[in-house]
C-alpha cells in the first residue's frame, strides 16, 4: 500500500513538475549556448552586466555540450520548452529555418549594417530578412613560431624556402592537409572551391582544383609539410617546435604553452596562382531568436545588449573571441591584441562558409578525394571525378513518394487475422487456465518487460518503419520498399563497386570470419598455455592478458591508429630496425584490413581466453590418464580430448563473437576509417555514415540497418542450431 | 600377459614419504589385490605401475622390460578407473576401440575384438549410446571393456567398485574374477574393501603406511597374520586385543578376566612373563566352558545380524566382540550379563607390543609368498 502511495507521489511530482517547467514568467529569458572555458565565462559576465542594468530581466543561460546541441534545439523548441534565445553557428541556419526554429530579428529597431561587415550579416541572411545577430567569427590563420623564424612569411613559396634551414626532423609547415575544410582555403587561391553556396553544385572538380591538389603534393613531396597529419598531430608539432609554421584556428592557443613564442598571421598568398591569397572559411557564431519566444521584448533587449558594443568588449578581452562588432576594436586594449587582431584580419579575408545543406557531403566527397590523391595510387584528376562522382551519389534526389494504401491494407489485414487468432485463443479454457496460473509470474516480469520493450523492441520498430520514409526530417514521405530495393540493387552501379551493399557485406563477412578465427586461436593457444599447473607467475599472466579487454575499445582504437601511422608510428619504427621499408597502411586494401584486424585481435581474444580456459577446468582430469594409458601422444589427447570436448563449451562463445565482431564499429570506424576510400567499411560503418555524414539520410540508413538486423537474425539462428548440436555431444 | 616386479619402490611428496621401498613379484596370470586403508599409498603404486606417475627411486619391471621411466602408451597397461574416466564425447562402440584406432589397428581387428567385449560383457545393447546415457554399472563394464579391448600385458584396476551399490558390486566383483579366469591375465587391483580383496585375489597384498605389511594366498594372511595391523584389518568385525601376560610356565596366556592355553606354534615363543597382545577373532569364541581356558564376557549390548549376532562388551574392562548364537526360545543375554566363553588353542594370536609382530612360529617367513 505504502509502495503505490509513493508511486503515485512520485508520478504527480513529475507531472507538476514537468507542467511548470513549460511555462515561464514575464520578464525571463532564457539563453541556450555551447560554450566552454574562457568563453563561458565571458557570457556570464555579459549576462550579469545586462542583468544589472535592466533589473526587470530575469536571464538565464544554460551550457549545453556541443555534440547534442543541435539535436536538442531541433527537440525542444517546437515542442515549447527551448530556450528563448540561443547561440550557434551561422551553417546550421540553413536547418533551423526549415524547421521554422527561428524569428526573423531585423525588425527589433537595430541598426545592424553600422555595427558589422557586410559579408558577415549576408551570412546570417535568408530572403533579404535577417535572423541573427553576429557576435564573433572564427576561422584559420597562420601560426609562426618566431623561435625558428623571424620575418613572417607572405607567400607559400616563403614558407616552403624555410626547409633547408631546418633540421630533417622539422618542418616548414603543418596543416591537416587531407582534410578538405584546410584545403578549401588554398582551391579558393586557385580559383577553385568546394561547394557553390547558391546552387548547391560541387566545385572540386577541373584544372583548378588540379593544380591546388599538385601544389601539396609537390609540398609533400619535398618534405615541406608531413603527411597523414591531423589536428593532434599538428598542435603537438607546433608546441614541440617541430613545426615553424602550422594552419589552425583560435583554438590552439589554448593548448600552447604561455611561454612559447609566436605570432598569428592570417594565411599566406600564393605565388604560383597568380599572387592570391588563400582564402579560408569562415564560421560566423551568432545569436538567434527562438520562434517560440515567450516574452518577445524582453528578449529582444537581450539581443541587442548581448551583441551590442559592451557585451563584445568582455567577450573579446576575457573570452578571446574575435568579436563581430565593428565598434569594439576601436578600445585601446583590443587594438594592440596581436592575437585577436590577427585573426580579425583573417576573417575579413575569409569567405563564410555555405550554408546549403549538401555542404556536409562536399566536405566529405572532397577529403576522400583528396585522400585518394594524396596516397599517389590514381592520377589527381580521376580521384577529384571520383569525389565527384560520390558527391553526385550522396545528393541523389529521394525515391518518389509513394501511396502507403498497399501498406497499410496489408498491416491492416495482418491485425485483424491476429486479433481473430487472438481472440479464438482467448476462448480456449486451456489457454485461460494457463494464462491465469502465469499471471503471478508476469507481475514480476512486466517491469522489466515494458523497460526492455521500451528500450530495445520500440526502437527495432521505430526504425524499421523509419526504413519506409524518404526525405528530412520535418517533410519525410513514404517511400514504401525503396530504400531495400537501391540498397539491394547497389543503387544502380555493379554489384561490387565500393560502397555497393554487396561488396560492403562481402568485406563485413571476411571481416567477422577473420577474427573468429583469430580469437579463437589466440585464445585457446593462450589457454591452453595458462593452464599449464607448472607455469609459474599464472596468476600474473592472468591479469595481463585480460587487460585487453578491460580497456575501452575506442581507446584501444585510437593508441592502435597512432601505432600504424605512416611516419610516426609504432609499428613502422619496429619495422624500420629489422629493415623494412615504411609501410603506407591505411593506402591500400590489404594493410588497412590488416591493421583493423591486428586491433580487434588484440581486442578480442581474451574473452575466448577465459571461456577456453573455464572449459578446460571441466574436462575430467582422468580422461587424460585414461587416454595417456590407451595409448595417446600428448599432440592425439589434445586433438582427440580436449578439442572435441571445447567445442560445446566454444560453440556460443563464438557464436556471440561473430555476431559482436559483425557490429564491430569503434576499431573500423576509428583505426582505418574505412579507408582506401571506404573499402575497408563494414555494413555498420556504411550505415552510419549514411545516417549521420551523407545529409542525414536517415531512412536510408534505417534500411540498411534493418537489412543487418535480418542478416545477423538468420545466420545466428542457423550457427545457434550448428552450436546447439556441437554443445550436445559433449554434455557428460 | 607378462609378469610384474616392483623393486624398492620409494616415492616422495614434498616432506611426506608415500612408498617406502616397495618389493612386489607377480608371476604370469596372476590376480593381486592390493588392500589397505585411506593414505596408505596402494593408489600411488598403481599409478606408478601405470606410468602416470614417476617414482623417486627403485624400478619397475613389465615382463622382461624395464619400463620405470617409460611412458604410460608405451608399457601395454590397461586402467580401469574408480571413476570410469569414458570419452564423454565418443559412443560406447567408440570408447571401446579408442586405444586401437589410436594404434591404426585393421578395421576387421577392431571389429572382433569390440564384438568379442561386448559378449563378454553382456554390452549389445549399449553399443550406440554415449555414456552420459548409461547407468553406473554399464559405464563400469564399459570401462572394464575398454581395457580388455586393448589385450594389454597387464590389466590395472583402481577402486573400481567403490562407486557403486552393494547389490551391484558383488555382482560386478564376479565378473571380474570370471573375466580373470577367462582371459588368464596378469591383474593388479587395489580396492580398501576387504571383502573384495578376500574374494577376488589370488595373493593378497596388505599395505600400511607405504610398506607392504604382509603378501599371500588370501586365507593364508587371514589365518596367519604377520602383524597386528594385519590382523586387525582383516575380518570384520575386527579381531579382539586384550594386552596380556605369558604365564610363568610357558603355557597359558593370561590377561584380566582371560586365561587361554597357548596354540602349538607359539610354543618357544613364550618367555614366561613375556607382555604380549593377546588376539581373538569375534567368529573364534564359543560360549561355554573348556578346561583349560576361560574368559569372561560382560555384555554390553547385542546386535543380532539375523543369521548370527554379535554381542559388544568388555574383557577385563578392554573392549571385547564375540559372536554368539541365538537359539530359537532362549532370551538374548542382557546388559550386565557375564557369559563364559572359550577359544581353541589354533585360533589364538599373540602378538609383541611394541612391534607389533606376530609371535607365531611359522615354516615360512612372516613375508613369504
Amino acid at each position: 500500500m505504502v509502495q503505490r502511495l509513493l508511486v503515485v507521489v512520485c508520478l504527480v511530482t513529475v507531472a507538476l513538475g514537468c507542467a511548470t517547467h513549460a511555462q515561464r514568467p514575464a520578464g525571463e529569458v532564457m539563453i541556450w549556448h555551447a560554450y566552454r572555458g574562457s568563453e563561458k565565462d565571458a557570457l556570464e559576465q555579459v549576462v550579469e552586466v545586462i542583468q544589472a542594468s535592466d533589473p526587470t530581466l530575469h536571464i538565464r543561460l544554460l551550457a549545453l555540450p556541443f555534440d547534442a546541441y543541435a539535436s536538442k534545439l531541433e527537440s525542444a523548441i517546437p515542442r515549447g520548452h527551448g530556450p528563448d534565445l540561443f547561440i550557434d553557428a551561422h551553417e546550421r541556419l540553413g536547418g533551423y529555418l526549415e524547421r521554422g526554429l527561428v524569428m526573423p530579428v531585423d525588425d527589433l529597431a537595430l541598426d545592424p549594417a553600422r555595427n558589422f561587415e557586410p559579408a558577415v550579416l549576408d551570412a546570417l541572411r535568408s530572403g533579404d530578412r535577417l535572423y541573427g545577430l553576429p557576435l564573433a567569427v572564427k576561422c584559420l590563420a597562420l601560426y609562426v613560431n618566431t623561435t625558428l623564424v623571424t620575418t613572417m612569411p607572405t607567400t607559400l613559396e616563403q614558407i616552403e624556402a624555410l626547409r633547408p634551414r631546418l633540421a630533417s626532423d622539422q618542418y616548414p609547415l603543418a596543416y591537416s592537409a587531407a582534410d578538405s575544410y584546410f584545403h578549401a582555403a588554398l582551391a579558393h587561391a586557385y580559383g577553385s572551391g568546394l561547394l557553390d553556396g547558391a546552387t548547391g553544385q560541387y566545385r572540386f572538380v577541373g584544372p583548378a582544383a588540379i593544380a591546388s591538389v599538385e601544389r601539396v603534393r609537390a609540398m609533400l613531396a619535398a618534405r615541406t609539410i608531413p603527411d597523414e597529419a591531423d589536428a593532434a598531430l599538428v598542435s603537438r608539432m607546433f608546441a614541440h617546435g617541430r613545426a615553424a609554421t602550422v594552419i589552425s584556428g583560435p583554438w590552439l592557443a589554448a593548448e600552447l604553452a604561455s611561454t612559447m613564442s609566436y605570432r598569428v598571421v592570417p594565411l599566406p598568398r600564393v605565388a604560383s596562382a597568380g599572387g592570391t591569397a588563400m582564402v579560408p572559411y569562415s564560421t560566423i557564431e551568432a545569436v538567434y531568436l527562438s520562434a517560440r519566444v515567450t516574452d518577445h521584448d524582453a528578449a529582444a533587449r537581450v539581443l541587442r545588449s548581448l551583441a551590442g558594443i559592451h557585451g563584445a568588449r568582455v567577450r573579446a578581452v576575457v573570452g578571446r573571441q574575435v568579436v563581430a562588432h565593428r565598434g569594439a576594436w576601436s578600445d585601446p586594449m583590443l587594438a594592440t591584441d596581436s592575437f585577436l587582431s590577427a585573426f580579425r584580419e583573417a576573417a575579413r579575408r575569409a569567405v563564410p562558409m555555405p550554408t546549403h545543406r549538401a555542404m556536409r557531403v562536399a566536405f566529405e566527397s572532397a577529403s576522400r578525394a583528396l585522400r585518394r590523391a594524396f596516397r599517389g595510387d590514381a592520377h589527381v584528376s580521376a580521384a577529384l571525378l571520383q569525389g565527384q562522382r560520390r558527391f553526385s551519389d550522396a545528393t541523389r534526389s529521394e525515391p518518389p513518394r509513394r501511396s502507403p494504401t498497399l501498406a497499410l491494407l496489408a498491416l491492416g489485414v495482418l491485425a485483424l487475422a491476429l486479433s481473430v487468432r487472438g481472440v479464438q485463443r482467448a476462448r480456449d479454457p486451456l489457454v485461460r487456465l494457463a494464462l491465469r496460473r502465469s499471471w503471478p509470474a508476469w507481475r514480476w516480469v512486466l517491469h522489466a518487460a515494458v523497460v526492455l520493450f521500451a528500450l530495445v523492441v520500440a526502437p527495432l520498430f521505430v526504425g524499421a518503419v523509419m526504413s519506409l520514409y524518404a526525405g528530412r526530417e520535418g517533410s519525410e514521405h513514404y517511400v514504401g520498399l525503396a530504400h531495400y530495393v537501391d540498397i539491394l540493387s547497389a543503387r544502380g552501379g555493379a554489384l561490387l563497386a565500393t560502397g555497393s551493399f554487396y561488396r560492403v557485406l562481402a568485406v563485413t563477412i571476411l571481416w567477422t570470419l577473420a577474427n573468429v578465427a583469430l580469437h579463437v586461436g589466440l585464445g585457446v593457444a593462450l589457454a591452453l598455455l595458462l593452464a599449464r599447473p607448472l607455469l609459474r607467475l599464472r596468476g600474473v599472466y592472468r591479469v595481463l592478458l585480460i587487460v585487453p579487454w578491460a580497456v575501452p575499445s575506442y581507446v584501444t582504437a585510437l593508441a592502435w591508429k597512432g601505432m600504424f601511422h605512416r611516419q610516426f608510428g609504432a609499428i613502422n619504427a619496429l619495422l624500420g630496425h629489422v629493415g623494412v621499408d615504411p609501410i603506407a597502411w591505411f593506402s591500400r586494401f590489404a594493410t588497412a584490413f590488416a591493421a583493423n584486424l591486428a586491433t580487434n585481435a588484440w581486442l578480442g581474444f581474451p574473452f575466448m581466453m577465459v571461456v577456453t580456459l573455464g572449459a578446460l577446468a571441466a574436462i575430467p582430469k582422468d580422461v587424460y590418464e585414461a587416454a595417456a594409458v590407451d595409448g595417446a601422444t600428448p599432440w592425439q589427447q589434445f586433438t582427440r580430448i580436449t578439442v572435441p570436448l571445447l567445442g560445446p563449451s566454444l560453440a556460443p562463445a563464438v557464436v556471440m563473437g561473430a555476431v559482436w565482431t559483425f557490429n564491430q564499429f569503434n576499431v573500423i570506424f576509428l583505426v582505418s576509417g574505412g579507408e582506401p576510400d571506404g573499402e575497408t567499411d563494414t555494413l555498420i560503418t556504411e550505415a552510419y555514415r549514411w545516417a549521420f555524414t551523407r545529409q542525414a539520410q536517415y531512412g536510408y540508413a534505417a534500411a540498411y540497418a534493418v537489412l543487418i538486423f535480418g542478416i545477423l537474425v538468420t545466420s545466428t539462428n542457423a550457427l545457434g542450431r550448428l552450436a546447439e548440436r556441437v554443445r550436445q555431444r559433449g554434455v557428460t | 600377459m607378462a609378469s610384474l616386479t616392483l623393486r624398492a619402490l620409494r616415492k616422495q611428496l614434498g616432506s611426506q614419504p608415500i612408498l617406502r621401498g616397495v618389493d612386489l613379484d607377480l608371476r604370469d596370470g596372476e590376480f593381486a589385490v592390493l588392500v589397505g586403508p585411506s593414505g596408505c599409498g596402494k593408489s600411488t603404486l598403481l599409478r606408478t605401475v601405470a606410468g602416470l606417475e614417476e617414482p623417486d627411486s627403485g624400478s619397475v619391471r613389465i615382463g622382461d622390460r624395464d619400463v620405470t621411466r617409460a611412458a604410460p602408451r608405451d608399457r601395454d597397461v590397461a586402467m580401469v578407473f574408480q571413476s570410469y574416466a569414458l570419452y564423454p564425447h565418443l559412443t560406447v562402440r567408440e570408447n571401446l576401440s579408442f586405444g586401437m584406432r589410436l594404434r591404426n589397428e585393421a578395421p576387421s581387428t577392431m571389429a572382433s575384438r569390440v564384438a568379442d567385449v561386448t559378449s563378454m560383457l553382456g554390452l549389445g545393447d549399449l553399443l550406440e549410446r554415449y555414456p552420459r546415457q548409461l547407468s553406473g554399472g554399464q559405464r563400469q563394464r564399459v570401462a572394464m571393456g575398454r581395457a580388455i579391448a586393448r589385450r594389454p600385458a597387464l590389466f590395472l584396476f583402481d577402486e573400481p567398485l567403490s562407486n557403486l551399490d552393494a547389490a551391484l558390486r558383488a555382482q560386478v566383483r564376479v565378473e571380474i574374477r570370471r573375466m580373470h579366469d577367462q582371459l588368464g591375465a596378469t591383474m593388479v587391483y587395489v580396492t580398501h574393501d576387504q571383502i573384495e580383496a578376500m574374494t577376488l585375489a589370488d595373493r593378497l597384498v596388505v599395505l600400511h603406511a607405504g610398506s607392504i605389511e604382509q603378501q599371500g594366498a588370501p586365507l593364508e594372511v587371514y589365518r596367519r597374520p604377520a602383524t597386528q595391523f594385519v590382523a586387525g584389518f582383516l575380518g570384520s568385525p575386527a579381531m579382539n586385543f586384550v594386552p596380556a601376560r605369558v604365564s610363568s610356565d610357558g603355557q597359558r596366556i593370561e590377561a584380566q578376566g582371560a586365561s587361554v592355553a597357548a596354540g602349538p606354534e607359539h610354543a618357544g615363543a613364550c618367555e614366561p612373563g613375556r607382555d604380549v597382545i593377546l588376539g581373538v577373532r569375534p567368529h573364534d569364541v564359543r560360549m561355554g566352558t573348556v578346561m583349560g581356558t576361560a574368559i569372561e564376557f560382560v555384555v554390553d549390548l547385542v546386535e543380532a545380524m539375523g543369521s548370527e549376532a554379535f554381542a559388544h562388551g568388555t574383557v577385563g574392562g578392554v573392549p571385547f566382540v564375540a559372536r554368539i548364537e541365538l537359539r530359537v526360545g532362549t532370551l538374548a543375554p542382557r546388559r550386565g550379563d557375564v557369559l563364559p566363553m572359550w577359544v581353541a588353542p589354533e585360533s589364538v594370536h599373540l602378538f609383541d607390543p611394541p612391534s607389533g609382530h606376530s609371535l607365531a612360529r611359522t615354516d615360512r617367513g612372516a613375508n613369504g609368498g
